[in-house]
């Protein structure tokens, strides 16, 4: 089993992809999928794995070029990372690779290469390619035949294929063919779109080895250096009065401003997080009832909610509940953080979670935010939230 | 949403502004000065507050801009609505990075990098610097073509040319008369709802506008002065 190295599918794949398997990451033009092979080759170099690439569009040493851009320098995988050079022939440029395809246009050349690549390994291999470049070079039908071909290869030497395909409008057979039948797991990359695409995700589309969480879709950035991390565009964070809100934002922000007048906040706290494959924007609200008014603009569209109460006062519990309602974040994903809990009149969590009258779903995290204790275990229980709910 | 300006004098005024989704092609032999013409109709949308995206497969980034600055005064004023995507350096084997103002793609056969590119000035464009209006264009679909083959490049042309009609934004695409086979010429031909003609005839250049008004535009001479076009209307 390999670990594909993107933020939450692997649980989506009940654990990676088994050896022998091959995974097609199913691209919509204009959205960035390319990262998404590049991600788990090089996560699995980590892991001991050997990986050959293969370069159609690009030189070999701008696809390396690309890997240190994204944080992921190949130096000290020098024996576990080669690239099979089907490009540089393209542009009648010579090529100092090991494996060279003369004439990548013709399809013979390329499967002979491939083909050798995979009877050479010893297990332990991760072949990684385009796929909408095979089939731009070399013709729709005879590209599909021979990638069937590599991947009964594939599962006969017990390696692993990883694909990128942009879906260009090739023929519905064509398309239909790699969505349903040529590989054991597809990976949809897609773009959100009003008149230009400005959001992008991720969904399991199929995987034929396990009951995959088909269709749960995942918003994605892509960083450099980074790669991909999943995104979450509003984490809401609400609570009475002083009660740590700014504090919490901060602790938990990997860069932070706040809008503060005299050490209270007067408008909101922006922050933002990166945090185990996670990419979120944290929205910190005033707590004065004062702002009442503006509270409902700062909740909308938030995925997720932070509840920040002061543990040592069970008198704005009620303060804290209506502030659901106020910012109108009632029914999201949201988590308690019983703040200032290294306060000697601090009530338990049992206490907290007693007085303060909620549905018992809604787990309560007990934090110092000044100390950044607690903060990071509450943001992966709401991201887990989160998750479970797309 | 009102037109779009054409930004050659004359030629202009003769089609009116062009509505937004349009797909044009200009087309004409070498040495005829398309690329000043081009960078006309794209100095227009910037000065007119548009976003404008030039993906060049035939100079360098950096050379693009130089172009501009030298002769488009006021151009600096408008550096933050312009985006080149450059298939060229990387090509070159130099070892630059990106800009704010370009993005650098492998090469003009890695047209998935180049799809990407256009995403992403648009959403950068359109959803943060909230600007509604975009000119985009390919210089050249000739070089393209030749890295690439027509059926692959086609597909490629046939997502961002609708692309261009959902955001209603009009596209401008150069392509080298003489350099393609007729058959190559009519499939791309089908995918864009105007042409902007050229010919030489006799050291005397002329052009022609088709589909961008009621009837096909005469054929007016034209003269390239420096960074300029001037038709003779």
């Amino acid at each position: 089993m390999i670990k594909t190295g993107i933020p939450k599918l692997d649980d989506y794949l009940n654990g990676g992809l088994p050896t022998g398997k091959s995974l097609l990451y199913y691209c919509q033009p204009g959205v960035e999928g390319d990262v998404f092979g590049m991600q788990t080759t090089y996560i699995n170099l980590q892991q001991g794995y050997k990986s050959v690439c293969i370069a159609t569009a690009s030189s070999p040493d701008v696809i390396r070029g690309k890997f240190t851009e994204f944080g992921w320098p190949l130096e000290k995988f020098e024996n576990q990372f080669e690239i099979i050079d089907a490009y540089s022939a393209l542009i009648g440029a010579d090529s100092s690779e090991k494996y060279v395809v003369e004439d990548p246009e013709n399809i013979k050349n390329l499967d002979k290469v491939i083909t050798e690549v995979i009877e050479d390994s010893s297990g332990k291999v991760i072949i990684h390619g385009s796929i909408s470049n095979i089939i731009d070079m070399c013709g729709e039908d005879q590209a599909l035949e021979y990638i069937e071909n590599w991947n009964k290869y594939i599962m006969l030497y017990d390696v692993v294929g990883i694909y990128n395909f942009t879906v260009w409008p090739y023929s519905d057979k064509t398309v239909e063919r790699i969505k349903d039948e040529l590989f054991n797991a597809v990976i949809r990359i897609g773009g959100v779109s009003e008149h230009v695409i400005f959001g992008q995700y991720y969904s399991v589309t199929k995987a034929d080895w396990t009951k995959a969480m088909i269709d749960s879709s995942i918003l994605f950035k892509v960083l450099r250096p980074g790669g991909v991390k999943a995104f979450i565009p509003k984490l809401l964070v609400t609570g009475p009065f002083n009660a740590g809100k700014s504090s919490f934002v901060q602790s938990l922000s990997t860069r932070s401003v706040s809008v503060d007048r005299m050490g209270t906040t007067v408008a909101l706290d922006i922050g933002h997080i990166d945090h185990k494959g996670f990419s979120a924007d944290i929205f910190g609200t005033p707590g004065q009832e004062r702002f009442d008014p503006i509270l409902k603009l700062l909740g909308g569209e938030a995925m997720g909610v932070f509840l920040v109460i002061d543990s040592v006062k069970g008198n704005e519990f009620e303060r804290a509940r209506q502030m659901l309602e106020v910012t109108r974040t009632r029914g999201l994903p949201c988590v308690i953080v019983a703040n200032k809990q290294d306060l000697p009149d601090a009530l338990s969590i049992e206490e907290i979670k007693r007085q303060m009258e909620i549905s018992k779903n809604i787990p309560i995290v007990p934090a110092v935010a000044k100390e950044k204790k607690g903060v990071f275990e509450a943001f992966e229980i709401l991201i887990d939230q989160i998750m479970v709910g797309i | 949403m009102t037109g779009y300006k054409l930004g050659i004098n004359g030629l202009g005024d003769v089609i009116g502004d062009i509505k937004g989704g349009t797909n044009i092609l200009l087309i004409g032999p070498p040495m005829c000065g398309k690329n000043i013409i081009l960078n006309n109709i794209m100095f227009q949308g910037l000065s007119d507050g548009e976003f404008a995206v030039f993906i060049t497969t035939a100079e360098s980034g950096e050379n693009i801009i130089n172009w501009f600055t030298e002769n488009k005064k006021g151009v600096e004023d408008h550096m933050d609505q312009f985006g080149v995507i450059d298939c060229v350096s990387k090509t070159l084997g130099l070892n630059v990075g990106d800009t704010q103002t370009i993005k650098r793609v492998s090469s003009p056969v890695n047209l998935t990098g180049i799809s990407v590119g256009i995403t992403s000035f648009f959403e950068d464009f359109w959803m943060k610097k909230e600007i509604h209006k975009a000119r985009m264009c390919i210089d050249s679909l000739s070089t393209m073509l030749m890295y690439s083959n027509i059926q692959t490049v086609f597909r490629f042309l046939h997502v961002h040319s609708r692309r261009i009609k959902t955001a209603d934004a009009i596209g401008i695409y150069i392509v080298e008369s003489g350099m393609h086979d007729e058959q190559t010429i009519v499939t791309v031909k089908q995918l864009f709802d105007g042409v902007l003609e050229i010919k030489n005839e006799e050291d005397n250049l002329f052009i022609r506008a088709l589909g961008l008004s009621p009837k096909p535009t005469k054929w007016f001479g034209y003269e390239i002065d420096g960074a300029e076009v001037i038709v003779e209307v």
